[in-house]
């Protein structure tokens, strides 16, 4: 079995940053993600049977797409695409690198060797339970994105985009492009309440004005086309008879319950880093602020806390396609380094451009959090809304798993209520409610959700077709 | 669901089953799309019998779970949303009673 | 509570698992005052890791190694007859639902030659009042339509059948807790001594500091870790590090209501009510090993590919529906075997007031021995039926001992 310098896991800006490195310092190298294509969530590209002459052509895309062409292009690269990976074991003692288990979009299971591991896995929407959020029609803000940018299509005539994140207006402006309808954006926040918390970054994140300008650009193309956009208003819940899907998302606006009819409500309350692969490897993750989840430890050269087990970009903390890049490049230089192929003064001195090009974005970073932090306007769960998609478990029946681990005693954590209720035993292994759980913890047990001990990512990371564990046996 | 049309060339257009039924779609396409473009938006039934549509369209939450079998495979759980159409693929959103 | 003083106790039970909180349960109600430490969490083990298989034929290990280990093997039997009885009775006991389901056990076969092996193991079994079954082919078609009509036949057992090992010592662990035993965790066992008198001196630590402990007797019940406890007062264990591998799917309908095991492969399979297929059997997992590629117990092991798809391929093989569902997860475990495969449950010979429990099959066997080595430290000699597991057997290794 061929042995790779090093293996890549994610395709989009962080990784494909980390590869443009290390191909130059001549290691050999292969990416891996699961989509067909290289471009990860914000580049995701439409299928190559495709012809999309106009395909994100705005300024914000120059510079992921410029980076995505030359790695593309480069014959070294080893794309593995189409690859989900299951799991990354290190090698017994006495030899150094890891096995990453992999299983194909199409069924397949496959292993693959490096000597080094860099997990780029970008983020997810954060699955936000409210009454009715599990109708169909119900997406996420990414999923519509991904749908309209790669897949070219409109998954809805009439669309709603609710939560606390800018990305609605980008993604507003997308939907009306394309030639769709949006109803209406609802921001939960008030307007005031978003000033203020951008005021306060303001003097920092004005370093790096191109995303500010493109934000107010968007905020015109959607005045421009009629787009109404509600402040203090958030959705109280998703609803639809019979089988049909949604129907409507009921508001809290300034003159009590509104109802907004629409055919497609898409949630936008921020991202969560993909961490699973990190965790499950056993290297030191941290609680995500502010949306939550897991974020991957590193040192100033994003290596983990595992030896040869590298991370970059949103993994490390949700920050956006530049500040990935960046990080991206740090990694692949520093996997450069580590693997002898640049001396620590040549590594140091290519490190200085993505470093300080990362810490000048930090002003915006934290701009956008502030602006975006979804935690004071969490829409309320009712009892009998479940928090665990895969399983069917209500809000309810989790808080009784809490309250009667609390009787036994303090220190539990996410497993503890998953095997009292089912909650996040089911087919995407938790990703779905985790950070739900950890949340009602915290606040039962009145500690920080750092404090909360989540689930522990097992093998395989995503669901796997025994057939195909079956047919490989030989 | 609607196609955008204004400056996509696709491919011409195949056809593929989803629960016995014949439904025409480009290739590239994923099987999420398919399912969509088959005019119900629904992926499966949850354990209460209430229909569940897709959710993240990046492979993370599982909730476009389907049962997909080519040629004279075994039917396999995948990933709808990640998972590109092929010529003669069978599409279920129910648990198939037997081996295609 | 960590304070520098020395407390008294009239046992130290080592480890949070379901030999440990089963015997803190019994000895409490039996009046003894009883610390319980366990340097994780409760059930963090092989108690919890287990697939929680309630099996009491024969198992297929003893008769893959001869007739000499057949024959030992068979004896287990009788203890099997008593852990059946324990299980009946344990919800009861504990007054709470723990889903034990005694519905049936299939050992199939998948041979002639297999068959025949069953043939002899049901015959001694039935000798010693275990009451296994022959089926044949058309016998176990008609039980089992879910599986494999290649099948030759299978042994059946009424009794046998599965247990939610998550929330069992949880179960044991607060009714001891009821009964007045302390239960610590987060502290580990760092020194142990015997003094003068033949009682022993033992230091727990933990983040909040030291405990000290004075205790005229010490249950090792830490699984794979009891050799090293043990070593702590230079004495040998026989006990060695199995990690295991276990495997769930995705839920569907009710099809397989018997526990399955196979006479001739490495394998149990089960359905849980939820409706997921639980898959095992005694495949390895990979022991993490440190920098000098000495086994590193204290990481936990890690999955092994090839005996992963070689399990998933026995229960295919057995039941071809399995190859429709999908593998949500796969753990790792590490349980021990003894040098002659029974587990060491009893007195150490050589320390007086020093006892062990561990030795695989602790699941199944964990309540029924727990009963019993409480017997034996409150009657202060083994019952008859504990004779075969008794530490004595390896009294040889302890010949070189030295204590006060």
């Amino acid at each position: 079995m061929t042995v790779f310098d090093i293996a890549i896991v994610g395709g989009g800006p962080a990784g494909l940053a980390a590869a443009e490195r290390t191909l130059a310092a001549g290691l050999s190298t292969c990416v891996i993600d699961e989509q067909q294509r290289p471009g990860g969530q914000i580049l995701r590209q439409p299928p190559s049977a495709f012809s999309v002459p106009g395909w994100l052509t705005g300024a914000p895309y120059r510079k992921g797409r410029a980076l995505l062409a030359n790695v593309s292009d480069d014959a070294k690269l080893h794309w593995l695409g189409g690859q989900s990976v299951l799991g990354i074991t290190p090698d017994p003692a006495g030899e150094t690198g890891f096995t990453l288990a992999l299983s194909g979009t199409m069924g397949g299971v496959s292993e693959v060797r490096a000597k080094r591991v860099l997990v780029a896995g970008g983020c997810y929407d954060m699955p936000v339970a409210l009454p009715g959020w599990t109708l169909p029609g119900v997406m996420s803000a990414g999923a519509v994105q991904t749908l309209v940018k790669a897949q070219q299509v409109l998954p809805g005539q009439r669309i709603v985009l609710f939560g606390t994140h800018p990305l609605m207006i980008v993604l507003a402006k997308q939907i009306i492009e394309a030639g769709g309808q949006v109803e209406a954006v609802c921001f939960a926040q008030s307007l005031k309440r978003m000033a203020k918390a951008a005021l306060a970054h303001l003097p920092r994140a004005i370093a790096t004005p191109a995303p500010l300008i493109a934000a107010a650009g968007g905020m015109a193309a959607l005045r421009r086309a009629g787009v109404r956009i509600r402040y203090a208003a958030p959705v109280l819940r998703c609803e639809g008879e019979g089988q049909g899907g949604v129907e409507q998302v009921v508001i809290a606006g300034p003159n009590g319950e509104e109802a907004l009819a629409c055919d497609l409500a898409a949630m936008c309350y921020g991202f969560l880093p993909q961490a699973d692969l990190v965790r499950q490897a056993g290297a030191g993750v941290r609680w995500s602020r502010p949306a939550g989840g897991w974020e991957a430890v590193h040192d100033g050269a994003m290596r983990s806390t595992v030896p040869g087990l590298y991370v970059a970009g949103e993994t490390t903390g949700v920050a956006g396609s530049d500040a990935a890049m960046a990080e991206g490049a740090i990694a692949g230089l520093a996997i450069a380094q580590d693997a002898g192929a640049l001396n620590e003064r040549e590594a140091a001195t290519a490190m200085r451009g993505p470093r300080s090009a990362r810490k000048a974005m930090q002003g915006f970073i934290g701009l956008l959090r502030a602006v975006a932090d979804p935690c004071p306007w969490l829409p309320a769960a009712s009892a009998e809304t479940l928090l665990c998609r895969c399983e069917d478990i209500a809000a309810g029946a989790v808080d009784r798993a809490i309250a009667d681990a609390l009787s036994v005693g303090p220190s539990f954590g996410a497993s503890a209520i998953k095997l009292r209720c089912r909650a996040g035993m089911g087919l995407c292994q938790g990703r779905s409610c985790e950070h739900a759980l950890v949340r009602r913890i915290a606040a039962a047990r009145g500690c920080g959700e750092g404090e909360v001990e989540g689930f522990r990512p097992r093998f395989p990371a995503r669901p796997l077709a025994i057939a195909d564990l079956l047919e490989d046996a030989g | 669901m609607r196609r955008i049309e204004q400056g996509v060339t696709r491919p011409e257009p195949i056809a593929v089953e989803i629960d016995g039924a014949s439904v025409m779609v480009h290739p590239g396409e994923t099987v999420a799309v398919a399912l969509l473009a088959s005019a119900s938006r629904r992926f499966r039934d949850d354990r209460s019998g209430a229909a569940r549509g897709m959710f993240c369209n990046m492979g993370t939450c599982s909730e476009c779970t389907v049962w997909a079998a080519l040629g004279t495979s075994p039917w396999r759980r995948l990933r709808g949303c990640l998972m590109p159409v092929e010529p003669g693929l069978r599409i279920s959103t129910r648990e198939p009673e037997a081996m295609p | 509570m960590m304070t520098g003083e020395t407390s008294n106790f009239d046992i130290l039970i080592v480890g949070g698992g379901l030999v440990g909180c089963a015997s803190a349960w019994h000895l409490a109600r039996l009046g003894l005052k009883v610390l319980v430490a366990e340097r994780g969490h409760l059930n963090a083990g092989a108690s919890g890791q287990n697939a929680g298989s309630l099996h009491f034929q024969i198992e297929r290990r003893f008769l893959e190694q001869g007739e000499k280990a057949a024959a030992d093997g068979a004896r287990i039997v009788t203890l099997n007859r008593l852990a059946i009885e324990e299980w009946r009775g344990i919800e009861d006991m504990l007054s709470r639902p723990l889903d034990v389901a005694m519905h049936g056990g299939l050992m199939v076969a998948e041979t002639e030659e297999q068959m025949a092996l069953l043939a002899f193991k049901v015959a001694r079994e039935n000798e010693l009042g275990l009451s296994t079954q022959v089926l044949d082919r058309a016998q176990l078609r008609e039980r089992a339509p879910s599986l494999s009509p290649h099948l030759a036949g299978a042994a059946w057992l009424a009794e046998e059948g599965h247990a939610n090992p998550r929330i069992l010592v949880d179960a044991f662990a607060e009714g001891a807790g009821e009964q007045g035993a302390q239960i610590r965790t987060g502290i580990a066992l760092t020194a142990l001594s015997m003094a003068r008198d033949g009682t022993y001196r033992a230091v727990l630590s933990g983040p909040d500091g030291e405990m000290r402990v004075r205790t005229p007797r010490v249950l090792l019940a830490s699984g794979h870790w009891v050799p090293r406890l043990a070593g702590m007062l230079g004495l040998n264990v026989p006990l060695y590090a199995a990690p295991l591998m276990m495997s769930v799917t995705d839920r569907t309908e009710p099809v397989l209501p018997y526990l399955i095991q196979h006479v001739g492969a490495r394998l149990s399979m089960k359905q849980t009510e939820d409706g997921n297929l639980l898959i095992g059997g005694g495949w390895p997992s990979r022991l993490a090993r440190r920098a000098d590629g000495t086994p590193d117990l204290d990481r936990p092991a890690t999955v092994e590919m090839k005996n992963l798809r070689a399990n998933l391929a026995v229960a295919a093989r057995v039941m071809p529906g399995l190859a429709q569902r999908s593998l949500l997860r796969t753990w790792t475990g590490t349980t021990c075997i003894s040098a002659d495969q029974l587990p060491i449950v009893g007195e150490i010979p050589a320390a007086p007031g020093l006892f062990v429990a561990a030795g695989g099959s602790l699941f199944t066997l964990g309540p029924v021995l727990a009963r019993l080595l409480a017997r034996t430290i409150v009657e202060g000699s083994p019952p008859e039926e504990l004779s075969m597991f008794l530490p004595r057997r390896f009294a040889h290794l302890d010949a070189f001992a030295v204590l006060p």
